[in-house]
């Protein structure tokens, strides 16, 4: 699993929402705009009962809005930064939400799920990546930060 | 000659080719022996009574010619009886019980024949007013009273799966009171020859033969039975072990039939040796040639039933086949009641065994036959018809004790395969209900600690409403490993499977093993009509609980000994 080819500038931007369901909302308005998924009704309702078991907001600031669906092929990450803050994430250090990875995979694809979570996560816990990513100041930055070419 | 007659002569079964009459017997036989079953009446019973209508006692379709050609069939199933009966015996069985099984076996044959001898004797007396004929009479009579037909006994056995101490004094007395009752009869045709002056009068001759027959059988029995043991024992493919196995019984008969001595015996004691000496390879022997068995013993009782002739019966011999009936089911009775009390045999051997000694089939009607040739006239003729009419009575009555006995002694159903038992549960007899369901949102670390608590792999997932929402599975588990830094956010929702199949409490068991036999899942969740969680059957604890069940009813069979 190479995190590299799963990282794509359409899909990392700048949020404008500032609330919690409008902030995955507009994650998934990118997923309809990127053509790889068809049931979107579907995707919404199952990204917001996962939220609802429980938030996703895992702390340090970072929130990971995640499923497994069957509508969808290969693995996708949408990743949106909200450097003002989403109060009411609800994450489990009631910190204000400023990174949101969503990750969306296949219903069968557990194993990278599992993967990209993992790298993800393990990304974003790395304080130089998290202080780069707060700092960006475009899309391509984002991706450049998050595919390690910053650092090399 | 109009239609009819065309038809009716065709259709004349004396005509009839061999084959055509086996397959009547077989599918008639065993279409009576299963609508039998249903009505909870020994399928032996049916069989028999097929045969009786067949024969020359009804609708006399079979003729003597066609008997006497299917005779072979009939002495083939003696052997393979035989054979089936000297495998279960075991010697380590014989050591156990041997004190009760010699005490009881004595007693019950030992009974028959004195309690036979004197009433036959008395009434015959009464009756002919001969003394010779009616000591004659008493001591043949009694001698072949103390048989017991192996045959129709342990069919109703084997058909109610039993297990336990009965069960194995019964296959053992059956097994060895033919023997008992060859050597009274050789004694008593001595005598009867010396008191009559007529045939077989030379005690020291008929002694040597009977050493002769039961020495013989024995040694040819396990002399083919260890060929037999040097040949399958390289093979693996079992049409070839089915093959050679059935060959060898073939030929041991054919042997014993040559030199003259008892077929019973002969592959009895080949059945012996192979399941004592060569307990490895035998199981395997005996499980194949037991599928081989059905058609043959339906054809086996069928013919018994068609050569039974009650219709020579007069007055007399209706009265005397009377009184060795209740005399020697009293003589049975009380001998082994006394023989089970005197060696301290289980409480259910000794209330229930007088039921399984009625029978009297074979070697009743050999040594009857034996008698009308060797004491033609009046006491060969009497003796001919009381042994026909009484096999008619106890091959009908005799099943039904012995099903009731094996029913009331608890020993019935013992013996069952995990097929069997599978047949005879539902979802709720295999299911895990007390199993630990996982809320949706239960954190991977708690999972952890379910499954670290439980011996289960695989755990239903329910919503807030108990709902089944999903199953957790060892494997996905296994696969939270490489992302360990995440077990504070993953919940059971993240990583259970996709729900394929469901069952219910009442689900047959026999359809929820055939889900695990043809998809490749491990475990199917039990929900109720409303889709909550009731439990969960998982194929690997589904297969262990019905290993302990099996071994349950194997330490209650084994309990029995102790009463």
């Amino acid at each position: 699993m190479n995190i590299v080819q799963l990282i794509d500038r359409e899909l990392c931007f700048f949020l404008h929402s500032k609330t919690k369901t409008e902030v995955i909302l507009e994650l998934l308005d990118q997923v309809e705009k990127s053509g790889n998924v068809t049931d979107m009704e579907n995707l919404k309702k199952e990204i917001f009962y996962r939220e609802q078991i429980m938030s996703t907001g895992i702390g340090q600031g970072i929130a990971i809005p995640h499923v497994r669906f069957e509508g969808i092929d290969s693995p996708m990450v949408i990743i949106g930064l909200a450097p003002s803050g989403i109060s009411d994430y609800d994450s489990i250090d009631n910190q204000i939400v400023k990174i949101v990875i969503m990750i969306l995979v296949g219903a069968e694809q557990h194993k990278e799920y599992l993967r990209i979570l993992s790298i993800i996560v393990g990304k974003l816990k790395d304080k130089a990546i998290h202080k780069m990513l707060l700092e960006a100041k475009d899309n391509g930055e984002i991706e450049k930060i998050l595919k390690g070419e910053y650092l090399k | 000659m109009n239609l009819f007659h065309i038809i009716a002569e065709k259709m004349d079964l004396s005509n009839a080719s061999i084959i055509l009459i086996l397959g009547v017997v077989l599918f008639g036989g065993t279409l009576v022996g299963r609508i039998f079953q249903k009505w909870k009446i020994p399928q032996v019973v049916g069989y028999i009574g097929v045969g009786l209508l067949l024969g020359k006692t009804g609708f006399n379709l079979i003729s003597s010619q066609t008997l006497l050609n299917l005779q072979p069939f009939s002495t083939f199933a003696l052997g393979l009886i035989g054979f089936m009966i000297g495998g279960e015996l075991k010697i380590k069985t014989i050591k156990k019980y041997g004190k009760q099984f010699i005490t009881i076996l004595l007693m019950e044959s030992l009974s028959a024949f004195v309690l036979v001898f004197i009433l036959i004797t008395s009434v015959s007396m009464f009756f002919f007013k001969d003394i010779r004929i009616a000591l004659s009479l008493g001591l043949l009579l009694g001698s072949i009273s103390s048989a017991t037909a192996p045959a129709a006994t342990t069919d109703v056995l084997w058909e109610n799966k039993t297990r336990g101490p009965l069960t194995t004094m019964i296959m053992g007395i059956v097994a060895m009171d033919d023997a008992v009752s060859l050597l009274l009869f050789a004694i008593a045709s001595s005598v009867t020859g010396i008191i009559t002056g007529q045939a077989g009068g030379n005690f020291l001759y008929s002694m040597l033969d009977l050493v002769w027959e039961i020495g013989i059988s024995i040694i040819l029995g396990v002399g083919i039975g260890f060929i037999l043991y040097r040949i399958i024992r390289n093979f693996l493919d079992e049409d070839k072990i089915l093959a050679f196995s059935i060959g060898a019984i073939l030929l041991l008969i054919g042997l014993s039939q040559l030199l003259g001595v008892d077929v019973i015996l002969a592959t009895m004691a080949m059945g012996f040796f192979l399941s004592n000496f060569a307990p490895r390879r035998s199981t395997e022997t005996f499980h194949l040639v037991e599928k081989f068995t059905p058609p043959v013993y339906v054809l086996f009782f069928v013919m018994v039933g068609a050569t039974m002739n009650i219709k020579g019966l007069t007055l007399v011999t209706v009265i005397l086949a009377g009184v060795f009936l209740i005399a020697r089911l009293t003589g049975k009775a009380f001998g082994s009641t006394m023989g089970s009390m005197l060696s301290k045999a289980p409480k259910t051997v000794r209330k229930y065994l007088p039921f399984c000694l009625l029978s009297q089939a074979g070697v009743a009607i050999g040594l009857s036959i034996t008698a009308g040739h060797n004491f033609p006239g009046i006491i060969g003729e009497t003796i001919v018809l009381v042994i026909t009419a009484t096999t008619f009575v106890v091959q009908i009555l005799g099943p039904a004790a012995v099903k009731y006995a094996v029913n009331k002694s608890g020993e019935a159903g013992l013996n069952i395969t995990a097929l069997d038992l599978i047949k005879q549960s539902k979802g709720k007899d295999i299911a895990d209900t007390d199993i630990p369901i996982i809320r949706v949102n239960e954190s991977l670390k708690n999972i952890l600690s379910i499954f670290a608590e439980h011996d289960n792999l695989y755990y239903p997932v329910a919503d807030s409403e108990n709902k089944l929402v999903g199953i957790l599975s060892i494997e996905k588990l296994k696969d939270t490993f490489m992302a360990s830094d995440l077990s504070d956010y993953l919940l059971a929702h993240d990583i259970m499977d996709k729900i394929i199949y469901t069952s219910r409490l009442s689900t047959e068991a026999s359809e929820i093993y055939s889900i695990f036999e043809k998809s490749h899942v491990a475990s199917i969740p039990v929900v109720d009509g409303e889709g909550k969680v009731k439990g969960m059957i998982e194929n690997r604890r589904m297969q262990q609980l019905l290993a302990s069940r099996l071994s349950d009813l194997k330490v209650k069979a084994k309990q029995m000994e102790e009463v």
